[in-house]
Formats: structure tokens, sequence, C-alpha cells
């Protein structure tokens, strides 16, 4: 099974801190090396206080129509083998469905798919999803919704 | 048509697709003096209610999740998804 098509139980999760840089991280195992110091073997077990504690209120916020695009422009940046849709009709109008969700349902739910109504199932349709286990990836070359499609699609 | 007996648009208001759907299904339905009665499920909690009791047929149509633009038949329980085409809708809409 591939690691795109596996299923990672939150269940397994728990929180992380790099003890050098304080770089928090929430999985199964940390990264071996620290993305923002590059500290090795640097991460420490901590609890939800304790990482509640760090953040603080910083963290940012995505709520604007731009944070949104930019998130996805990172995302889907060079390197990766999908990118944003070249199509502006198609992404502003997802924006603003991912927006919508998060004012009236908590999440940036993907707006072209219906919620079940289990909180933890309904992670998996936070917007970007894990696209590449869908069948329409493989199929079509896209996401369900079109805003993300492979970099190679003719 | 009577509730039990209608055909079913499930869409939701910020879908791209199925904004890019409506002028086709519009057609359709001029065409074949048939009503699909669209619902919307991001903005309607009684209409999500609905398309979350057909789930089971509308996640398999739609490849595992309950996808918009989805329709279903709910005299024949048969349900596709996607940007179908008019030949699609149908056989779909065909009791």
């Amino acid at each position: 099974m591939s690691n795109l098509t596996r299923e990672y139980p939150i269940e397994d999760k728990r929180l992380w801190r790099c003890h050098v840089c304080n770089d928090l991280h929430y999985g199964k195992m940390p990264p071996m090396i620290c993305p923002t110091c590059a500290a090795r073997n640097g991460f420490v077990l901590i609890d939800r206080s304790e990482a509640l504690k760090i953040i603080g209120e910083r963290g940012g916020a995505i709520s604007s129509k731009s944070d949104v695009l930019d998130a996805w422009r990172r995302f889907g940046g060079p390197g990766k083998d999908y990118m944003l849709v070249d199509d502006e009709e198609m992404y502003t109008g997802l924006a603003e469905g991912v927006l919508e969700n998060l004012k009236n349902h908590g999440f940036r739910y993907c707006p072209c798919r219906l919620t079940s109504g289990d909180p933890v199932e309904d992670l998996k349709l936070i917007c970007p999803c894990q696209f590449e286990a869908q069948r329409v990836w493989s199929e079509k070359g896209e996401c369900w919704c079109g805003l993300f499609v492979k970099r190679d699609k003719k | 048509m009577s509730e039990g007996d209608r055909l079913i648009w499930f869409s939701g208001r910020e879908c791209v697709h199925c904004k890019r759907l409506r002028p086709l299904v519009d057609d359709f339905q001029e065409e074949n003096n048939i009503d699909i009665t669209e619902l919307e499920v991001w903005h309607n909690s009684d209409n999500a209610k609905l398309m979350r009791s057909y789930g089971d047929t509308i996640k398999e149509a739609c490849g595992g999740e309950l996808g918009t633009p989805s329709f279903y038949n709910e005299k024949t329980g048969k349900a596709i998804c996607g940007m179908v085409t008019k030949e699609q809708l149908k056989t779909w809409a065909e009791a």
C-alpha cells in the first residue's frame, strides 16, 4: 500500500517540540531533522497544554481570499507533482467556498463534497485534501473540485 | 413531483462544477420536459441531512465521498455524480 492510500489514525498522533527552537510537530513520529533549525533528533514529546502555551495567540490566520490563494499556491509550488489549476473562476470560486465553510462549519471544508457529521472522518474534507488517493486523480489528473491538477496534465 | 418520488440534484452554492453544469441541466429539463429538484447542501441542513440519508449510493457513484454535483433518483435509487452528460442524465432519470 502506498503512503498516499494508507490511513493514518488520529489516535496515534502525539505532540512534539524541538528542544532547540520550539518548532511543533503533531504526528506519530517527529521529523528527524528540525525544518527550522536543522537540529538532528531534537524533538521531545510534550502535552497539549504545553503546545498551546507555545502557540499562544500566534500562528496567523487564513481567513481572506488572498490568504487562501497564497496557501494553495505555496502548496502547489515548483517541484510538486501537482499545481493550482490555471482557471481564475475555478480557484477564486473555490476560495470563496472554503471561506464560507470556515465561517459556517468551522473548517475550510471542500465546497464540492459534503461532511458526514463525524468530525474525525470529516478532517479528510479540509482543503487541500488527500486528493492523490481519489479515483478522479488517477482517471482525470485533477482533484474532485478541479482545483489541483497534475503538473504534467496535457 | 412528490417527496420520495423526485429526481434530485444535490449541489453546493460555491461548487464551481455545479455552477458550470447548471446550463446543461436546465437544457436537459426543458428538452425532455423533466423536472429535477435542485437541493443545495452546504447552506441548508435539511438538504444535507437528506443527501447523507442516501449516502451509501451517492458515495459509490462519486468514488467514495458525498460529492457535488450528484443526482439521486428517488424512484429507482440510482445515483450519478460529477460533470455528467445529457445522455447520462437521461439514463439516470428513466424509471
